[in-house]
């Protein structure tokens, strides 16, 4: 994805992703909830596409509703008592509740993170985390380079044997598992060989040194400033509200969601604007865009 | 201003007596090209990574070695790294991160440098190489031309004054070869670099040398200009001289005059001033080139309207192909990168198969042929990756593996892997690790493996990549003994030279399908551009010259 | 060799036990702490995700203090892209992944540290390629606790490489190290309230896909262990790993 919102700095593409997901964890109250199932599945649709996001819901479905009942079935608070079940525990109403909100929340950080694997593609993370873990970055940026080159040995060795009789595709399972695993080792051998060659290249180019600086190709620009701090009002806005309760909701003994104040609004909105940033940024440079080439 | 002295330089790997390097003197001033040459194992490499300390193998180094006028020892990590760059063999080995920029960007990285120095160098770079369409790109995306490019801007990005570069075109078709060489040349010429490269292939890059070091047992055994030192050569009666370019070889062969010419250009302008007062030039001389013997014996394997694509959805990758290879002949595949010859040659494999059309083995249909019954004693497949074979720790137990299937006995086993091993002089290296070989060793001791399935077809896939001349005339005299023993190889290759000298039918793979095909030498005396250097160098006078004996035979035959 | 490799190392793992002395005796508790009177102790997911990164903050530290070597970089990157090849490789089969067996190996071969960073770097990366999401800490932990695990025993010499010792121990690591935790941190993810029953009605439905999991780990551990840490101890007898630092 390399338009909208993904275009901004790595580290604002960070701290928003961040936000949403520990608030997404964090509030309970069905209006946030709500806010952030939103905002999730509309971000998810614009990153990802309708089918994607109505295909992902689909395959989760099923398993939120095992989610929503597991709750009750081993959660006995509550004190709205349903029926009971044959070894003589209640099942409550806030307990299916409670069970309905948490799987609501689970499928919410999923989506969440559906839109942050599209937007925090590895290159971002690597460099984010240059600074403060270099070796260990150094380290996932070549198993990223590893990995696709090991693949396409692992294909090119099992053609290899395959040429040679020696198929995996053919023959019973002990056979197969047994030329399977022969290419895995010949792919060590060889992965492990040419390593050597590959830390020389390193070396060669003063890996060690100290003082060991990281390049990076984004500015973090007037734009990104901007658009930070947009997020830290929000972010602080929305804190605010936690802090005077307004976004927390009880669940047991009985139900008790904080009311509605005009100060709880502000607070909704705070955390909608900020959940739907993305898409709102988006739909603003769509306008903007439509603007311009219709003036030109 | 003089970049290295090394004085009676020697050098002993570790538990070995034998010297990898003997009382080596050069000299090597600033901004020169120099080209070492020599046979696998005679110590270009080893030469090639004294120069660098931090890439010297363990061993005992005696002599003395300064660089710039300093005891190389006393140059620090840093000086080293960014004054001078090396370039490895294999390109895809040399790449460290998964991204471009991310690459040009490493050494840097090291050096410590600010951002902006950074951007900047970058930015330099990647216009200087041309680099910018594929800036952003993941590595795992370039040709291996651009890998090896990358490696390359990435170390100039780091301005160093010397440039080692470790037979840096061997794993390059010979477009990205040339286009290697070629930048190069650039950043000798314009930026006054000094270079200095180990190279088999010696074609393109002797004429921009400014001189040739070649190597032997350890030993700096000739040093000059391209020009000297073939002369030195030819006069030593070396082997190496048959590496050396084709208008060199030609011109030896003919008069004992200097200069020695070095590029196809002054190889033409020579003959046509030795054919000046010649009178019977434009008779044809017979050449004793084989005709194609057309007997009305089944074809060992037949192409018959072939269509094949990856997916179904997907471009055809061979389009129409039919042709038809006679038992014992050496067939070989010729052309361009991505022209889908490699396919072909998997589908003879039965590898793939086709959605239109038959492959037929000894008349029999591919596609109803068991696995087993295809590979063995029927169609073997030698990879153009011979590491891709090896299993074991060592070549012996290597080549016991795949008799492991087999019914046979085990003082049978034993009878035919001892005869293999006579065949291909592969016993010293039994007790070796594969991966230990020489690249030429390896292709051996595969060729073995795949050999001991007694194939009646054997599969080549680029057999010559990456071989240096010497082994290149061992492996066709191994062809050629096969096909005398009536088993019928096909082969893909880029190397036009080896084909036009040891095949037996040349094809011009182009677009998914064969254009032109014929009897190797008429084959490439019909083509213009896609020839031998020798017929690229004679062919306005002799059409038909197409290896070196030929043009030698034909310019002897004149009065 | 061994011995000398053990001396010189004790220097980065007793700062490392500090920096774990801290951690658990200080700031576990008090985010334990925050989780119960600040959330209300209902953060169960939120809280073990804390803690689970604090445990793996002393490894990232002290290899990010100790500078360590080209050689020491590809040795990792190299075990972990093979570990998600290897997984990636399986896809088609539910659970049946060589990555525990490999990073058992790793650990073996080249001490605690790298198992665990080969571990934990194969569960992070290889979701590059599968998708992050909340599981990716888990399997980080999961997968380098094992391989600390398979090293220091290996060290204590009380973990041999046969194939039986290596096998049982792959086998009962993988079901109740990896299956153990992971379970907990699935419960954690979607049922935000610790009961017993809840646990158990947890590991019974997870038992299968755990047990699929070990058998595999038996499996690859039977058939690579062998020629793997042949081929390890060749690399670095051949090129020197050990020696230098």
């Amino acid at each position: 994805m390399n338009s909208g919102f993904a275009t901004f700095h790595p580290f604002v593409n960070l701290v928003y992703f961040i936000a949403v997901l520990l608030f997404g964890m964090w509030f309970m109250h069905p209006d946030f909830q709500a806010i952030a199932l939103v905002s999730a599945i509309v971000y998810a649709i614009v990153l990802r596409g309708r089918a994607a996001v109505k295909f992902q819901l689909i395959y989760m479905l099923p398993l939120l509703l095992v989610m929503a009942l597991i709750n009750p079935a081993f959660n006995h608070a509550g004190v709205t008592i349903l029926f009971y079940l044959k070894n003589g525990n209640p099942i409550t109403l806030e307990s299916i509740q409670y069970g309905l909100a948490s799987a609501c929340m689970f499928v919410t950080v999923i989506i969440w993170f559906s839109c942050y694997n599209a937007v925090m593609t590895s290159d971002k993370f690597i460099y984010l985390f240059g600074k403060i873990i270099p070796a260990l970055s150094l380290i996932f940026s070549m198993v990223l380079r590893f990995v696709p080159r090991y693949q396409n040995q692992l294909k090119r060795i099992s053609f290899a044997q395959r040429s040679i009789g020696q198929d995996m595709s053919q023959g019973n399972l002990l056979y197969r598992a047994k030329n399977g695993l022969t290419i895995l080792s010949i792919m060590t051998t060889w992965a492990l060989e040419n390593a050597i060659e590959t830390a020389d290249s390193m070396k060669s180019r003063g890996y060690g040194l100290p003082g060991r600086t990281s390049y990076s190709l984004y500015r973090f620009d007037n734009r990104d400033k901007g658009c930070l701090i947009i997020m830290f009002i929000l972010v602080a806005v929305v804190l605010s509200g936690q802090v005077k309760g307004e976004n927390t909701m009880r669940f047991f003994p009985s139900i008790k969601v904080a009311e509605v104040t005009p100060f709880s609004i502000l607070v909704y909105i705070a955390y909608s604007g900020l959940c739907m940033l993305p898409v709102i940024h988006y739909i603003l440079e769509g306008i903007k865009w439509r603007s311009i080439t219709s003036r030109m | 201003m003089e970049i290295y002295h090394i004085q009676n330089v020697s050098f002993t790997f570790p538990m070995q007596e034998k010297k990898a390097l003997e009382g080596i003197n050069l000299t090597i001033q600033g901004g020169e090209f120099i080209t070492i040459g020599g046979k696998s194992g005679s110590g270009k490499s080893t030469l090639l990574r004294q120069v660098k300390p931090i890439l010297s193998p363990h061993g005992k180094r005696e002599g003395t070695l300064t660089y710039r006028g300093r005891p190389i020892e006393d140059v620090d990590q840093r000086t080293q790294a960014s004054d001078i760059g090396f370039v490895l063999q294999n390109p895809d080995n040399g790449i460290v991160t998964d991204k471009v920029w991310h690459e040009l960007a490493f050494g840097l990285e090291s050096l410590g440098l600010d951002q902006q120095t950074i951007r900047l160098r970058v930015a330099e770079m990647a216009s200087f190489f041309g680099i910018q369409t594929w800036f952003h790109k993941s590595v795992t995306e370039l040709s291996g031309g651009q890998k090896q490019l990358l490696n390359l801007a990435s170390i100039m990005a780091m301005h160093p004054s010397v440039l080692l570069l470790d037979e840096p075109t061997s794993q390059l078709d010979p477009i990205a070869a040339a286009d290697f060489i070629e930048t190069l040349r650039k950043i000798n010429q314009e930026l006054g670099t000094t270079i200095i490269l180990t190279e088999h292939r010696l074609e393109e890059v002797l004429p921009v040398s400014d001189r040739f070091i070649v190597m032997d047992e350890g030993r700096v055994i000739v040093d000059g200009t391209p020009r000297e030192a073939g002369e030195a050569l030819w006069c030593m009666g070396h082997p190496m001289f048959t590496a050396m370019p084709s208008s060199m070889q030609i011109y030896a062969g003919v008069t004992k005059d200097t200069p020695f010419p070095v590029t196809v250009k002054e190889g033409r302008q020579w003959l046509d001033r030795y054919l000046e007062d010649k009178s019977n030039v434009r008779e044809e001389v017979t050449l004793n080139s084989q005709t194609l013997n057309n007997t009305n014996q089944l074809p060992a394997l037949r192409f018959k309207d072939v269509w094949f694509k990856y997916e179904k959805n997907g471009v055809n990758i061979i389009k129409d192909l039919s042709f038809e290879v006679a038992e014992g002949q050496l067939y070989c595949l010729v052309g361009g990168n991505g022209t889908g010859k490699t396919t072909a040659l998997s589908l003879a494999g039965g590898l793939y198969h086709p959605y239109r059309g038959k492959v037929l083995i000894g008349g029999k249909n591919i596609l109803s042929m068991q696995a087993k019954e295809l590979f063995t004693n029927n169609i073997a497949y030698l990879p153009q990756n011979p590491q891709h074979l090896f299993v074991k720790k060592t070549v012996e137990q290597d080549l016991y593996e795949i008799l492991s299937r087999s019914s046979m006995s085990k003082e049978e086993k034993a009878r035919k892997i001892t005869a293999m091993a006579e065949f291909l002089e592969l016993e010293p290296l039994f007790a070796m690790h594969p991966y230990d070989l020489s690249g030429g060793e390896q292709q051996r001791a595969a060729l073995a493996k795949v050999l001991l399935l007694e194939p009646r077809i054997l599969l080549l896939d680029e057999p010559t990549k990456g071989l240096d001349s010497f082994f290149k005339a061992k492996l066709a005299s191994y062809l050629k003994q096969l096909n005398a023993n009536g088993v019928t190889i096909l082969m893909v290759s880029h190397d036009i030279e080896f084909c036009a000298k040891y095949g037996d039918v040349c094809a011009l793979f182009f677009n998914g399908s064969i254009t032109t095909s014929g009897a190797a030498k008429p084959f490439f005396a019909g083509n213009h551009f896609y020839t031998t250097a020798a017929n690229r160098m004679v062919r306005h006078v002799w059409r038909e010259g197409v290896t070196v004996e030929d043009v030698i035979a034909l310019c002897k035959n004149t009065r | 060799m061994q011995e000398h490799q053990i001396d010189n190392r004790n220097g980065w793992r007793n700062k490392r036990t500090l920096i774990s002395a801290i951690l658990i005796l200080l700031v576990i508790p008090a985010t334990i702490m925050f989780g119960v009177f600040a959330l209300d102790d209902r953060k169960y997911y939120f809280i073990s995700l804390l803690i689970i990164l604090y445990t793996m903050l002393p490894f990232t530290l002290v290899f990010e203090r100790r500078k360590p070597q080209a050689r020491e970089l590809i040795v990792i990157a190299v075990l972990t892209a093979i570990a998600v090849a290897g997984r990636a490789a399986f896809f088609m089969i539910p659970q049946f992944k060589p990555v525990v067996a490999i990073v058992i190996i790793a650990g073996v071969s080249f001490g605690p540290e790298a198992g665990f960073l080969v571990g934990a770097t194969t569960g992070f990366v290889s979701n590059f390629f599968f998708g992050q999401g909340p599981w990716t800490p888990w399997q980080m932990f999961c997968f380098g606790i094992i391989g600390f695990l398979a090293g220091i025993l290996f060290r204590r010499g009380w973990l041999k490489t046969s194939k039986l010792a290596l096998c049982t121990f792959g086998g009962l690591a993988t079901f109740f190290i990896y299956g153990g935790i992971i379970n907990i941190g699935s419960l954690l993810m979607f049922t935000p309230v610790l009961s017993r029953d809840a646990l158990i009605a947890t590991y019974a439905s997870g038992f299968w896909f755990d047990m699929v999991h070990a058998i595999a780990t038996v499996i690859f551990l039977y058939f690579l262990s062998r020629p793997m840490i042949e081929k390890l101890d060749r690399i670095k007898a051949k090129y020197g790993l050990i020696e230098s630092k």
